[in-house]
């Protein structure tokens, strides 16, 4: 596990030393809060939840997971930094994992930031704090995938934008493709495929995160999706030396 | 077609030691560019093998293959008689690489970026402190430990590149142009530097820069379009040769002497009122006539001598551009 710690540190200090962090979780919070003050029927409802929050994290996860991955691989790729780190005597799973880890850490800092939407809800009456938490267990899950799916898209392309913009669309088929309105449409004409479009769909899974239950299938589909992409980052890599 | 003249061995060590470095039948194609076809050689302990070949020869394609960042079609690579593709890991921390284009992590300073290879490479604690101090020391980059990587010039990256590659004090060193793009004063002191660096290891350095290869290497290896073509020490392959011979005549015109009656051709003027002719009769010249022929215009005989070759045109001959001049490589 050395090699993970050793990895994870520097691609930590490298997300807080360059631009990324400080661009993307700023932007992350200042549009989670617009949208959640300014566009849900939160003042209009008086009810002290953050489901409409909750509701807007697989659209915020699909395209800022890709915006914090984009740089992981592809940047290694494109100055060649990889045929150094690649001849170290590493794992090239412990390499995948550590970067993954250290992109899943700035999404993770930047939920935590959120943290003052939870406090306003405190502050203005009395939220029922078992929603909250499994709402923002729920988002780390899926985070987690999402970031996972970022690393794997990131490996392909020595281009960031490329990358950013693989990534995006990647998940716009897991979330807005693969959705219950899209399925319900296909459920006309063929049933099975509807079931299985559904399945895959991020929003299926999310629906009870949003009201802050965790089951256990959802878990098990968020956790099966970040190992599924995580292994296709490692096979991705590994091909290029073919 | 390019003849091939490959020459036995020239590994000098005969200390029974085994190869430190052994690459055995190394094929490598990509689509349908063949890149390596059939490289073997192997590396012993104190050889400075210079690896010389035209762009685009096959030269980048066998350090990587070496280093295990490609895979070889076929072949095997025995890095410390460690097989890179059976037990990379093991293989990985008996050597330090420099690849051809120096990639560092821009935003990381100097001591930073060391400190990480170091880590990764497995050293900690005080002899981690103690390899980057050396290290810096080494390659002289002690003003430079706090800059970053990005802001160096190419010669102090370049040195960065064989600090990482020397972090673990490694017993082979695989560079890939160690020496492209520093100043002839750099130039020197990494020569300097890889001739210390020989006495306990094994260095194999790619380069297109000939005289780089006469100054310092123990041995040459020349590839071209993915085959070796050469593998000897650099006097084999510069030098006198031992068949023909030349004959040198001082005079300001000797075209009035029928000199084809001696078996002698011209081949050109070496400099101001000096010819060459070449010597196309069998045995050896007949002096005597000579000097009395270059008397009938009023010349000299000044020498007959066997034809030299510099390391230049060997490697031209050898790489088959000798009649197409320097104009590149494939």
């Amino acid at each position: 596990m050395n090699a993970v710690g050793t990895v994870y540190r520097r691609e930590v200090r490298s997300y807080f030393s360059t631009p990324i962090a400080y661009v993307f979780i700023p932007i992350q919070l200042a549009i989670l809060s617009f949208f959640f003050f300014q566009f849900s029927p939160f003042f209009a409802a008086e009810r002290a939840e953050m489901r409409e929050f909750f509701a807007l994290m697989p659209l915020m996860l699909f395209i800022f997971a890709p915006a914090i991955t984009m740089r992981l691989w592809s940047e290694e790729l494109r100055l060649g930094t990889s045929e150094i780190l690649l001849t170290l005597p590493m794992r090239l799973r412990e390499v995948v994992f550590a970067k993954f880890l250290a992109a899943f850490t700035v999404l993770c800092v930047s939920l935590v930031l959120t943290g003052g939407i939870p406090l306003t809800l405190a502050w203005l009456g009395n939220p029922d704090w078992g929603p909250v938490i499994g709402g923002y267990v729920g988002t780390v899950l899926a985070g987690a995938m999402f970031i996972s799916l970022g690393c794997w898209v990131s490996a392909l392309s020595e281009n960031q934008v490329v990358s950013l913009l693989i990534g995006v669309a990647a998940g716009m088929v897991l979330v807005v493709v693969c959705s219950p309105g899209f399925a319900t449409y296909l459920s006309g004409s063929s049933p099975n495929l509807a079931r299985i479009v559904e399945d895959i769909g991020v929003i299926s899974h999310f629906s009870s995160v949003e009201r802050g239950v965790i089951a256990l299938g959802d878990v098990v589909y968020f956790l099966s999706g970040t190992v599924l992409f995580l292994a296709m980052t490692i096979t991705t890599i590994q091909a290029k030396r073919y | 077609m390019v003849t091939n003249v490959t020459m036995p061995s020239a590994a000098g060590d005969q200390s029974g030691e085994a190869p430190l470095v052994k690459a055995t039948d190394l094929h490598r194609s990509y689509g349908a560019t063949v890149a390596v076809d059939g490289v073997s050689f192997e590396l012993r302990r104190g050889e400075i093998l210079g690896f010389l070949g035209p762009n685009g020869a096959g030269k980048s394609t066998t350090l990587k293959i070496l280093t295990g960042t490609i895979a070889a079609d076929s072949g095997s690579a025995l890095i410390s008689g460690i097989n890179i593709e059976e037990s990379p890991l093991e293989a990985r921390k008996r050597f330090g690489y420099l690849p051809e284009s120096l990639p560092f992590y821009w935003e990381m300073s100097v001591g930073d970026y060391l400190r990480f290879i170091g880590k990764a490479r497995g050293l900690g604690g005080d002899h981690l402190r103690r390899r980057v101090d050396e290290v810096i020391d080494l390659l002289g980059l002690g003003r430079m430990r706090w800059r970053t990587t990005g802001a160096l010039s190419k010669g102090f990256r370049q040195r960065v590149g064989l600090a990482q590659a020397l972090i673990h004090d490694p017993e082979i060193l695989i560079l890939d142009e160690p020496t492209n793009g520093l100043d002839p004063q750099q130039i020197i002191e990494v020569r300097a530097l890889i001739q210390n660096l020989a006495n306990t290891r094994a260095i194999i350095f790619s380069t297109h820069i000939l005289q780089e290869i006469a100054e310092i290497c123990t041995r040459i290896m020349v590839i071209h379009s993915g085959k070796l073509v050469a593998d000897a020490k650099p006097g084999e392959l510069s030098g006198e040769t031992s068949d023909g011979w030349e004959v040198v005549i001082s005079g300001a015109d000797i075209s009035g002497t029928d000199w084809r009656r001696l078996s002698l051709e011209k081949a050109g003027s070496i400099r101001g009122g000096e010819h060459l002719l070449t010597y196309r009769g069998s045995g050896t010249p007949d002096i005597t006539a000579i000097e009395a022929a270059a008397r009938e215009t009023s010349a000299t005989l000044l020498e007959v001598r066997r034809p030299r070759k510099t390391l230049e045109s060997a490697y031209l001959e050898l790489t088959g551009m000798a009649a197409k001049g320097r104009g590149g490589g494939r």
